[in-house]
């Protein structure tokens, strides 16, 4: 989860409470409420210019265009190296937002799909203020809405309806958006998925591998409950899958270490898999405030272009 | 209180049910949406304190409900003191049949029998109406409606156990038929003699004969099948078995005419065996004593399969052996085992011929009436023969019961017949030609009568014959009765009306007279117009002509049958010789038979009885063959007959548990308190349902309030 401790830029009386975040009706409002808050905090922060463009050496082959030779590169090396110029276009962010009836839970005022869609509506904001192209992907237990990152006037807007769209679905499948992303998009970008995760993630991985090998950038994002997270409930009772209606009846006292424990072991399998496959994990509590989640991007974005430059350093050391 | 069937209470364990269903039951109305079950597995139910205290008045019901219907179960009665109601049953009507036939002299059957009845009669209450028959052949009543109703209530049972005491079995056979008639009839009365010889109304309630009988196969049940059983009687049979079910019996049987005789003569018998006996080899043989097994000679084996029945030839004992008895040996029971035989003694009589034929000569009448008059086993006929002009010994008179006239007869020995006739004997004049019209008119004391020769051109042949008369009512079958094959040649014309009170039995197709009967004092005279010697007629040669012999000697009255077997109960006819003056019976006591008495009826056991008196006679009277056929009787043979038979009671045990137990069922059946626990039971399940529905309803509400 990401703890407030560990981010000591972020400057408590700077962020916004979500309960009173979620009061604002306007969705947009409320992303341009978190990143402009969030801005104003950043500036008392010691970290400053971050890029997400990307560039990459390789050695010529026969048949490259002669014109993208590193002739530095060679002088320094005598070797022939083809020198990727960076990436003019914008970053190309798709969010894959989980819209199941599990989402539909929360034991405060709100529920986890409003927060996972202020999530998702703030990155979007984020990044289209970068001049981002921003696409999304919204699915329960197979794929509903599909916007293809763009970046353009009034696609923001639709994108904000499509998550203002309300929870259905009985299920949840985590395959299939991802499934669709990998056969959607070719060039590489930035997959945020923004979901609760309470569904099998057996063939995950499998999928995950199929757009991590695509180049593509994953994020994740576990948006929680606090009473999925600690099981907190007083009284016995008959409780409902929120989406397969199965009924049974449970003793929360009874039952919180096992569920506790079982769901540990689930969290913790999906953290281990995202660390086997490069990608990145984070586990959020319905109850924190956006801006940590925000700025744990953006600095796990800073950390990777810092690995990205000394990579590049390194390749350039050699020449 | 006290329960019936107690074992039922345990039903009320179940109360067990709601109690843990109270417990455990969880709180499946509030329901709580959760995102995902995938981590949760479902929590054992758990007792809930809070949750019993809730529904404390719903379990109580619900325990009650279960509780009420085990103690309905166990149909719950207040102990009482009975009391002694008179009204509290309805008065019954019975007739106690008691069977007194020889078959119940059987080993165990008789004190079996004696207690059945006393059972019964302890039974009976104090308004109930018991008469008591027995039976054998005869149906007699022992203690009659009336008996019973004179008696004061408290001594009407001990008054029929000491009548009871009296009796014992016969030797009688089963005639069960005629007793069941007797008791139904006695049943159907409507009114029986009260204590002060007034009608009392007989009681409405039911009306049944309880009968006490070894129901032997032998029973007679044949009146039955014409009776039609009042209605409202039924039969209740108590039926009792003798200790050992092997029985073989003796009959006599009837000799046959060939029979050997002299010194091969025998004696057959038939041996039966019962159907459920366990022997068949038995012997057979002629007895001294009255023990069985002292036999005179060496008995015969006798080999009878069970259910079957064989016929020996027993040989008569030689010359001068009084035995008079076969016994059989080898069965369990002995009341049937010895047969009483007097055998059959040959009467005489004596055929007195008046006439001047010679013995050879075949032409004349004398010779074919020898022939006719041959011995028979039981009747010795002696023909005398006598010259008509000579003097006849007045003995020969007397020895003979039929006396032919074939000549005139001088005036002496006319009147001598005349005197005979008079007494009772019969003369049949068979006149050869009209000069025997003097002797005839002599003889009928009718001077009037006259003869006449008669020829026909051809011959003459019989008609117009009486076949009611006894002489010719052998021949009254159609199958006997052409005589036209006897041609008559010669006969004497006889004029009827000259004879006073001459009745014409026959006639000739001319339309004389034939056969002509005159009445003469206690005998009669039969005048024969025509002889049966071929010069006259072919009657000689006819079959009919024996017969017709036969019948003046049996109308004579002489040769009347002696029968001298007779079964118990049989009325014996006294001799036709006077002087009988009493009998003496087996056991050796006499009995003195009443002036002018036909016939004897106290023939009670079997045995050789006497007739005392100037002509002692013996006669043997057996034991109905009937009663040997013991084995027993299959009662729905009586419900063909159209009997309602009902089922066997059996034979009450006077335990105490027992009588505890029905008088708790008498309670419990008049109180039928089960009934109250049952409409509780049912008055608490509608309390239950609508106090939960109540609940139900609440909780419903409380939770939607909730919602919003």
């Amino acid at each position: 989860m990401i703890a407030a401790a560990s981010n000591p830029t972020l400057s408590s009386a700077a962020l916004i409470d979500p309960q009173a975040l979620m009061t604002i009706r306007s969705l947009e409002l409320r992303a341009r409420a978190v990143v402009e808050g969030f801005w104003s905090g950043l500036h008392r922060s010691p970290y400053h210019g971050f890029s997400v463009e990307f560039t990459e050496y390789r050695q010529y082959s026969t048949g490259d265009d002669p014109r993208y030779l590193d002739w530095r590169v060679f002088a320094r090396s005598d070797r022939y190296f083809i020198k990727k110029y960076e990436d003019e276009t914008n970053l190309r962010c798709h969010l894959l937002v989980d819209q199941s009836r599990s989402m539909d839970y929360g034991t405060r005022a709100y529920t986890k799909a409003h927060y996972a869609a202020t999530l998702a509506a703030t990155f979007a904001y984020f990044l289209h203020l970068q001049g981002d192209a921003i696409g999304l992907l919204t699915f329960d237990e197979e794929v509903r809405d599909y916007l293809p990152a763009r970046h353009r006037p009034g696609h923001l807007r639709q994108l904000m309806l499509a998550l203002e769209a309300p929870t259905r679905g009985r299920g949840t499948d985590l395959n299939a958006p991802i499934e669709r992303i990998s056969a959607l998009i070719r060039k590489r970008g930035l997959v945020m998925m923004i979901s609760d995760f309470l569904a099998p993630i057996d063939r995950l991985e499998r999928n995950l591998v199929a757009v991590t090998a695509g180049g593509h950038e994953v994020v994740i994002f576990q948006v929680l409950d606090p009473a999925e997270l600690e099981f907190a409930l007083d009284k016995p009772a008959l409780f409902e899958d929120a989406e397969s209606q199965r009924t049974i009846y449970i003793d929360p006292a009874a039952a919180r270490a096992a569920y506790l424990k079982k769901f540990k072991a689930h969290c913790e399998a999906l953290a281990a898999m995202c660390r086997k496959l490069g990608v990145t994990y984070h586990q959020i509590s319905s109850g924190q405030p956006l801006e940590f989640a925000l700025f744990a991007f953006l600095q796990q974005r800073m950390k990777r272009g810092r690995q990205v430059r000394r990579a590049r350093g390194a390749i350039g050391g050699v020449s | 209180m006290s329960f019936l069937t107690p074992l039922f209470l345990l039903g009320g364990l179940a109360v067990v049910g709601p109690i843990l269903y109270h417990l455990i039951r969880r709180t499946t109305r509030e329901r709580t949406i959760f995102s995902s079950l995938m981590f949760l597995l479902p929590s054992p139910p758990r007792i809930s304190k809070r949750h019993r205290l809730e529904h404390i008045l719903l379990l109580i019901l619900r325990c009650a409900a279960l509780a009420l219907l085990a103690l309905g179960f166990a149909r719950p009665f207040f102990k009482q003191v009975p009391l002694d109601d008179p009204t509290s049953t309805q008065p019954k009507r019975t007739v106690l049949l008691i069977d007194l036939s020889a078959s119940m002299r059987r080993d165990g059957a008789w004190p079996a029998a004696r207690e059945r009845a006393e059972a019964v009669l302890r039974r009976a209450g104090p308004t109930d109406h018991v008469a008591i028959f027995t039976f054998e052949r005869q149906t007699a009543p022992l203690l009659s409606f009336e008996d019973w109703n004179r008696a004061a209530p408290t001594e009407r049972v001990p008054l029929a156990l000491s009548r009871l005491q009296t009796i014992s079995p016969g030797w009688g056979g089963t005639h069960l038929g005629n007793a069941l008639i007797m008791a139904a009839e006695a049943l159907a009365e409507s009114e029986t003699k009260g204590v002060d010889g007034r009608p009392v109304r007989a009681v409405d309630g039911p009306r049944e004969i309880v009968l006490v009988s070894d129901l032997q196969a032998g029973s007679r049940l044949d009146t039955l099948q014409a009776y039609e059983w009042p209605k409202g009687v039924t039969l209740l049979v108590e039926a009792v078995k003798a200790k050992l079910p092997t029985n073989a019996g003796l009959q006599l049987v009837a000799d046959a005419a060939d029979a050997p005789r002299g010194a091969d003569a025998v004696v057959r018998v038939r041996v039966t065996n019962a159907p459920d006996s366990k022997r068949e080899e038995f012997k057979v043989g002629w007895s001294r004593g009255a023990a069985a097994a002292e036999y005179a000679g060496a008995p015969i084996p006798a080999y009878v399969p069970p259910g079957q029945s064989r016929v020996f030839s027993v040989p008569v004992p030689k010359e001068g052996a009084t035995a008079a008895q076969i016994a059989l040996t080898g069965d369990d029971e002995v009341f049937d085992n010895t047969i009483f035989v007097i055998p059959p003694v040959q009467q005489r009589a004596g055929v007195l011929w008046l006439g001047a034929d010679t013995e050879d000569d075949v032409k004349q009448p004398l010779f074919f009436l020898r022939k006719v008059f041959m011995d028979t086993p039981r009747l010795a006929v002696k023909v005398v023969a006598r010259a008509a002009n000579s003097p006849v010994p007045p003995t020969d008179f007397a020895a003979a019961s039929v006396i032919f006239v074939g000549e005139p007869l001088p005036p002496a020995t006319i009147a001598e017949v005349r005197n005979q006739v008079q007494a009772g004997k019969v003369a049949v004049v068979v006149p050869r030609n009209a000069a025997a019209g003097d002797t005839l008119a002599r003889l009928l004391g009718a001077d009037g009568v006259r003869l006449t020769d008669a020829q026909p051109s051809t011959y003459a042949m019989l008609s117009e014959i009486d076949f009611r008369h006894p002489l010719f009512a052998p021949f009254a079958d159609p199958r006997f009765s052409d005589f036209t094959k006897i041609h008559v040649w010669r006969y004497r014309k006889l004029d009827p009306a000259a004879v006073p009170n001459a009745r014409v039995v026959a006639k000739f197709d001319s339309g004389d007279p034939a056969v002509v009967e005159v009445p003469l004092g206690k005998g009669r005279v039969f005048v024969l117009t025509s002889g049966w010697q071929p010069e006259d007629s072919q009657l000689a040669v006819s079959s009919k002509f024996v017969p017709l012999m036969w019948s003046f000697l049996e109308m004579s009255g002489s040769v009347a049958p002696v029968v001298t077997q007779y079964y118990v109960g049989d009325n014996v006819p006294l001799p036709a010789e006077a002087g009988s003056t009493a009998v003496k019976a087996p056991d050796g006591t006499s009995a003195a038979l009443a002036t002018g008495a036909a016939e004897f009826a106290a023939t009670r056991q079997p045995g050789i009885y006497e007739f005392t008196g100037a002509k002692p006679q013996r006669f043997a009277v057996n034991l109905d063959a009937n009663e040997s056929r013991t084995a027993p009787l299959d009662p729905d043979e009586l419900q063909d007959l159209g009997v309602p038979v009902a089922k066997v009671a059996a034979a009450p045990t006077e335990t105490r548990e027992n009588k505890a137990l029905l008088q708790g069922l008498e309670a419990e059946n008049r109180q039928k308190l089960w009934r109250w626990f049952i409409v509780a039971t049912l008055a608490v399940l509608l309390v239950e349902s609508a106090l939960a529905g109540w609940t139900a309803r609440r909780a419903t509400l409380r939770t939607e309030e909730a919602t919003i």
